[in-house]
């Protein structure tokens, strides 16, 4: 199933400044980073046909977005619920709508004051709507790092992952940050400053958690062969999925707690691009905690089962291994747009813009969401130079 | 603490968990035991079911210590472990941990029933 494979293209990519406050609205915010994509790819909001977001009730929709900027009567919207397991699934759709001629033109934006005014971990109201809260909230069990860290311990159990493997993954994306003028946290860290910062919940410290960040970030989608005649090389959309899988209290199956829904993405993602791990020269993986990253890894099929942490240990993913990961340091360094931001530095990388942290020669990447442990649910792409 | 927000799935459940009663729904057509209520069976897509009571007993998939007061009124340390039912090995559930020591992979539990008051009690969880 080859679908819309390199029938569309990233044209753009936009930015708001990282901070701990923005002391703006995230409608400001949505409107400074879509209008920087545009301007990165050489548009403005009168070539806009299309406007999409994801959001759990957090940010500016696009029926706000669209008319601030002008842009009145899209043929095609998308006001996706979700937070991170769904941030690539909006660009897929982007896609999928530009493929079918429905418009030719769509932004999609994340815009979020995710530390001075909607903290994700920090208010004991869990994922909105979901019915699973009722059985978690009462134990004290509600913020993302604790859903994390047990899944974490259930796969250090199983395969003998180490705190030094989540450790080497949090220095690595250090090193990558310190490059990366952009990001929020540019100090290096050793594996003493790993393994010496405080628990959240154990297994987890507090250098195993991203940031919390206000910003924006955005991204235009056209067809490939208007993405040729704009400012910018273009960077084909060669494949996009996103799906569920089974939840662990969904009442279904048994599930393994260190098998991710990425597993049952992976296939269908790969066979869209007509590719294979083997192909992806860098890779740009949902790191809300270091062991998403590792298990992703495995899950992707870089390296086998269980073996994500000493895989990262080896040095495969720092720069000039075989895989170099979150090379703008991830959401552990750069910042936390909900998965946007990896794709912007997946889209870069692959137009060799990327500065210091620029892999050589790159020319396919994966970027990806939330893996699905939180809601049964993940997405990815497979982006490609044109 | 939080209270639960029942749904109108979920309500009598909540109600036989504050008289005691360990129960998970079974499909009326195949049998297939589920947790958390639903109104149709995931697997053979039936609408009969009915609550069977099993053993209030299983075994630790994991755990987590938490230290970050998430909650204002949590007292820090406390522990949350994940626990898959014995009688019911496709149901899990998460509560607190009530044992003398950290807990171990595959520690065979116990339910330990919080109080909380005559419509709610927590099913926390202690070694067997």
């Amino acid at each position: 199933m080859r679908g819309f494979c390199d029938r569309t293209a990233v044209a753009g990519v936009g930015y708001t400044a990282f901070s701990r406050n923005s002391w703006v609205s995230t409608l400001t915010l949505a409107c400074e980073a879509v209008l920087a994509a545009l301007d990165d790819a050489g548009l403005t909001p009168d070539d806009v046909d299309g406007i999409a977001t994801h959001r759990v009730g957090d940010s500016a929709a696009p029926s706000v977005v669209g008319p601030a900027l002008g842009i009145d009567a899209p043929a095609w919207y998308l006001d996706q619920f979700g937070g991170g397991s769904v941030s690539h699934a909006v660009i897929g759709q982007a896609a999928l709508a530009v493929a079918a001629g429905v418009a030719e033109t769509v932004v999609c934006y994340r815009a979020v004051n995710a530390r001075s005014e909607f903290r994700m971990g920090g208010t004991g109201r869990g994922v909105p709507v979901s019915p699973e809260v009722q059985y978690q909230a009462p134990y004290g069990y509600t913020a993302p790092p604790q859903q994390y860290a047990m899944y974490a311990r259930a796969h250090m159990l199983k395969y003998g992952t180490k705190a030094e493997h989540f450790g080497q993954l949090a220095v690595t994306q250090r090193a990558n940050a310190v490059k990366n003028p952009r990001a929020l946290m540019r100090a290096p860290i050793t594996l003493d400053d790993y393994l010496a910062s405080r628990w959240i919940a154990e297994p987890f410290r507090l250098l195993d958690c991203c940031l919390e960040t206000d910003g924006a970030c955005a991204v235009v989608v056209t067809t490939a062969e208007r993405a040729r005649d704009l400012r910018r090389p273009p960077v084909l959309i060669s494949a996009a999925a996103w799906g569920g899988g089974d939840s662990f209290l969904s009442g279904r199956e048994p599930a393994d707690p260190t098998v991710t829904s990425a597993a049952e993405l992976a296939p269908r993602l790969y066979a869209m691009a007509g590719a294979g791990p083997e192909d992806v020269d860098v890779a740009e993986l949902y790191d809300c905690f270091t062991y998403s990253v590792i298990v992703q890894l495995e899950d992707y099929g870089f390296c086998a089962k269980g073996e994500g942490g000493p895989f990262v240990a080896s040095g495969a993913t720092a720069p000039g291994g075989a895989l170099p990961v979150n090379t703008h340091g991830g959401f552990l360094s750069e910042g936390y747009v909900h998965g946007v931001n990896h794709i912007a530095e997946a889209v870069s990388q692959l137009r060799g813009d990327a500065g210091d942290r620029q892999v050589p020669g790159a020319e396919v990447a994966l970027s990806t969401a939330q893996p699905g442990y939180i809601l049964p649910a993940t997405s990815a792409l497979i982006l490609r130079r044109g | 603490m939080i209270k639960p927000v029942p749904d109108r799935d979920s309500a009598e459940w909540w109600e036989r968990a504050a008289r005691h009663e360990f129960v998970v729904q079974a499909c009326g057509t195949c049998g297939t035991l589920r947790f958390p209520a639903r109104a149709y069976c995931a697997r053979c897509r039936g609408r009969e079911w009915h609550w069977r009571e099993v053993a209030p007993a299983g075994r630790v998939v994991s755990w987590i210590v938490n230290h970050q007061p998430f909650l204002p009124d949590a007292p820090t340390p406390y522990t949350v472990v994940m626990v898959r039912l014995t009688d019911a090995p496709a149901c899990v559930m998460v509560g607190n941990w009530h044992g003398p020591a950290e807990p171990v992979a595959d520690q065979p539990v116990t339910v330990s029933y919080t109080y909380v008051d005559e419509r709610l009690s927590l099913i926390n969880w202690e070694p067997a």
